[in-house]
């Protein structure tokens, strides 16, 4: 993917958990140079909501430790290729979403998910009533195209365009599939409470 | 953010916070591992390779002198020998590894060498300068992609890369700063750019000591959308440029 194009006219401060935390340009140099030491201050700084968000999109443990250990590992063989004038988060969810990606379609024998050709199928799955009796089941039964910029939004607070960088989509489009499926889980949500009243 | 979007929130973090410690070690430790500890083993490997080099080197000065009847550009050959005809190398494009037969390719006037992926590219001496290009013509909708090599012998990295700026910057609508780099080459960096389209034409160009006074600049040209394609076999192949001396 093209990182100079996908980055360019992003701005914005980007941290990781807390705003006291943030990539600097001091380390990611010392990552360039090799240093471990740089390295793992990096990952203690992004394991936490990296294996969070990949636990949601994986909706498995062990595959979301194989993604964010593989995402972890790809950063640092391309860091050389990232432009340190663009958001680094955007760059570094970018590579763990796709691994996340990768594991799932290998995992499931399926074709890899592409949400920019699935925009007339905006519908949730087939699902269960059993698998909708809780907030956190009904998110995780949504269609990708829904789930994956809910789940950024919300674990990580990335904004929209930061969003659509990561996904590499319109920031209109994910500025929709926000808003639908936000709208998908509302309904859902009073569906379930009208009948348990 | 109102009550729902509270409420998402708070069920999406209680349902994925609960991340052992150990299983964050275990993470580490497999990246560890496998980024660090394999490292430390290729580079005690690498050195190892050293000594055999040398030796070969002082033998090949040994009969040098001693036989006296070998010119310099024999003894240049005799360097050019020590490099493997043909090897393997990784490269990243896309964010894959990809692995690459790449080609030794002798550069004018044997000034330099360079491995090149010859399945993609050929290099095209020329009566100044080498052009490493691809190998089927692009088509016209494409702009120029290309990697020119090129040597000034009275010219110093640094003279040099005051009048490249100011060529850069008539030429492309966007330079950056230069910068210094030790990679894929030892030197500075120049980068033009002129727009934000697929087809914006990009460079990069390189300016490298050539040990004896003047430079090497190698100019790449490709397009924005070809930057890890292109761009990125660029890079790779720039990793193996070796000046001969």
């Amino acid at each position: 993917m093209l990182w100079t194009k996908l980055f360019e006219n992003s701005q914005g401060i980007y941290s990781e958990g807390s705003e006291k935390a943030y990539m600097n340009d001091d380390i990611l140099e010392d990552i360039r140079n090799g240093s471990r030491d740089a390295f793992k201050q990096f990952y203690d700084m992004y394991e936490n909501y990296a294996i969070r968000t990949a636990k949601a999109i994986t909706r498995n443990d062990e595959h979301a430790k194989d993604a964010v250990q593989e995402a972890f590992i790809r950063v640092y063989r391309n860091i050389s290729s990232y432009n340190s004038t663009l958001p680094f988060d955007a760059w570094f969810y970018r590579i763990l979403v796709n691994e996340c990606y990768r594991i799932l379609s290998k995992e499931k024998k399926n074709t890899p998910i592409d949400t920019s050709t699935m925009e007339n199928k905006e519908q949730l799955r087939e699902h269960s009533k059993e698998n909708l009796s809780d907030l956190y089941s009904m998110i995780q039964n949504m269609a990708d195209i829904y789930r994956i910029p809910i789940l950024l939004k919300y674990i990580k607070g990335f904004s929209e365009k930061e969003i659509a960088t990561i996904l590499d989509l319109n920031q209109n489009t994910v500025k929709s599939r926000l808003f639908n499926g936000r709208n998908l889980l509302k309904t859902q949500l009073e569906l379930l409470e009208m009948e348990g009243s | 953010m109102d009550q729902l979007d509270d409420r998402v929130k708070k069920e999406i973090l209680d349902h994925t916070k609960d991340t052992p410690s150990a299983l964050k070690d275990d993470i580490w430790s497999q990246i560890d591992q496998e980024l660090f500890q394999t490292k430390s083993q290729k580079e005690k490997k690498r050195k190892s390779k050293i000594i055999p080099i040398a030796i070969a080197a002082a033998a090949g000065v040994m009969i040098l002198f001693s036989t006296q009847t070998e010119s310099g550009n024999a003894f240049i050959k005799q360097i050019k020998d020590m490099f493997v005809p043909e090897k393997e190398i990784i490269q990243s494009i896309e964010g894959n590894d990809e692995e690459t037969n790449v080609n030794l390719q002798e550069g004018k006037d044997s000034n330099y060498i360079i491995y090149i992926d010859e399945d993609r590219y050929k290099l095209v001496p020329g009566e100044t300068s080498d052009i490493i290009t691809t190998k089927e013509p692009l088509e016209k909708r494409y702009p120029e992609v290309s990697m020119e090599i090129k040597q000034y012998t009275d010219i110093t990295p640094q003279e040099m890369v005051m009048t490249l700026e100011t060529d850069l910057a008539s030429e492309y609508t966007k330079v950056t700063e230069t910068e210094s780099v030790s990679d894929p080459v030892e030197g500075f960096k120049l980068h033009g750019i002129s727009g934000s389209e697929w087809n914006s034409p990009v460079t990069n160009v390189y300016v490298v000591d050539n040990l004896k006074g003047g430079s090497f600049v190698i100019t790449e040209k490709y397009f924005l959308e070809a930057a890890e394609g292109h761009g990125a076999r660029f890079y790779a192949m720039l990793q193996e440029f070796k000046i001969v001396e």
